[in-house]
């Protein structure tokens, strides 16, 4: 086999279709098999480049070429039923100081397919991560109404979280006489939701204090101040915020029909502070300072506020404070118990509007 | 819980290729090539990919609606619905798909066959 027969057959049986033009007219001359089957009826016709491509600039292309570049472009056949997307790349030639503009054509329908898709997925999977973004704040959200943020960044990182102790911080305890009877009384659906509109208020009070919730169970509602940030203030913190919430209980009853009357204990002292359980956890708090401000708690007459010497000493410069006596509290022994009447200097809410009627 | 076969297969990567394959085959047949004819194939291969993903347990949804919308003014009748089942079948087989999942993609695709036929 000689070599131009050799040529003439890959020629032939190459992928690429490819023509010859003449580079005044752009009469396509010669064209390969594949070039033909793209084009039926063009090559050796007098039929021009821009008659098969209307779309090219044909002026342009003869600038680009002359200076030794190529004119590439995109075009778009119908082979039988399909729809074929070429790409185009036109260059000029000479060979015994003969021009030639040489015409190649490659099938990138595929090509066209997959970059499609590509765009298509990629729009998707943008969406899903929009969704998942979304998700994700709302469960972070969630979480972090039923722990601390510094907790919940640790338990984010390492899995687990390790109890912390805090060497000084106070709690307070409330709780409403008679609930269990209001709960059941004529309206329940009322009680409950009124119950529900008191604990927001406290919220407001607290977070104005420099206090946070850390629970309610039932109607009892259990607030923090030193835990998790440590403040040099939590004692006068909690008395505010005890302070406070008695007078919003009493503008409130002032105007409402359900009387609502809390006991609350504050006390002062050394807690941990950890998630407990696994699947169904809670941030909770321990240690006897806590006990002792439950038993003040229990302690105390309807709309009073009891506390006993280990947080007077911390608080007496700042408030209004009556003594009681000494008093045998279970598990903790004699303690001399106080009665907080109120804040010595003008305590008021910054938001009055939840003493509205 | 057990993975779902779009996930065994490979994603739309691979359904991607089955669906073109079968398109291939779709053009060249005498019963439905026509539907193809003025169809921009891409956005339809796009389209199909995430139907047949949604039938394999992918993250796509399609509603019956939406396929009744696509396909009424087709006017596709039930010989070319027949005819494209075989060319699905014959594609899925192709790429060695099992014949449990073939079956089970295939009842799907029957299942919604009056969404599609419309005379």
């Amino acid at each position: 086999m000689n070599l131009d027969k050799f040529n003439n057959m890959l020629l032939e049986s190459a992928g690429v279709g490819l023509a010859i033009l003449q580079p005044e007219t752009s009469e396509i001359q010669i064209g390969n098999r594949r070039f033909e089957e793209w084009f039926p009826g063009m090559v050796g016709t007098g039929k021009k480049l821009e008659e098969i491509c209307p779309e090219i600039n044909f002026e342009r292309l003869l600038e680009r070429v002359a200076s030794g570049r190529i004119y590439a472009f995109e075009t778009t056949i119908k082979v039988k039923r399909r729809s074929v997307t070429l790409a185009m790349q036109c260059s000029s030639h000479s060979h015994d100081d003969m021009a030639v503009l040489i015409l190649e054509c490659q099938n990138i329908s595929k090509i066209k397919e997959l970059e499609y898709m590509i765009e298509s997925y990629s729009k998707m999977v943008e969406k899903q991560n929009r969704v998942l973004e979304r998700e994700k704040e709302r469960v972070e959200k969630l979480l972090l109404n039923v722990m601390p943020k510094s907790v919940y960044e640790e338990m984010k990182a390492f899995g687990v979280t390790t109890p912390q102790k805090f060497e000084e911080a106070s709690i307070l305890m409330l709780d409403f006489v008679g609930f269990t009877d209001m709960a059941i009384a004529d309206d329940p659906a009322g009680t409950i939701s009124e119950l529900n509109d008191i604990f927001t208020a406290f919220d407001t009070i607290a977070e104005q204090f420099g206090c946070e919730r850390l629970k309610t169970i039932g109607d009892a509602y259990m607030a923090v101040s030193g835990i998790p940030e440590s403040t040099p203030e939590h004692a006068t913190n909690i008395a505010k915020l005890a302070v406070l919430m008695l007078r919003y209980l009493d503008r409130r009853n002032a105007t409402h029909k359900l009387q609502w009357r809390a006991r609350i204990g504050i006390n002062s002292g050394v807690v941990i502070g950890s998630i407990v359980g696994v699947q169904k956890y809670v941030y909770d708090i321990f240690g006897p300072g806590v006990n002792l401000a439950a038993r003040m708690e229990s302690f105390s007459e309807p709309m009073t506020i009891t506390l006993c010497e280990d947080m007077y000493s911390l608080i007496r410069s700042e408030f209004d404070v009556t003594e009681i006596g000494e008093v045998e509290i279970k598990g903790f022994g004699k303690k001399r118990l106080y009665k907080l009447e109120g804040g010595s200097g003008e305590l008021t809410l910054r938001s009055e509007g939840l003493f509205a009627p | 819980m057990s993975k779902s076969m779009f996930e065994r297969y490979g994603g739309f990567a691979s359904v991607s290729k089955v669906v073109m394959a079968f398109y291939e085959k779709a053009l060249d047949s005498d019963i439905i090539g026509h539907h193809f004819e003025n169809v921009e194939m891409r956005k339809l291969i796009d389209h199909q990919t995430k139907f047949v993903a949604s039938v394999m347990g992918g993250p796509v949804v399609y509603t019956d609606d939406a396929l009744q919308r696509l396909h009424a003014h087709l006017d596709i009748d039930q010989p070319q619905f027949n005819e494209m089942t075989v060319l699905l079948r014959e594609t899925l087989e192709d790429f060695e798909l099992e014949s449990a999942d073939i079956d089970e993609i295939m009842d799907h695709f029957h299942a919604r066959s009056r969404y599609i036929v419309s005379s």
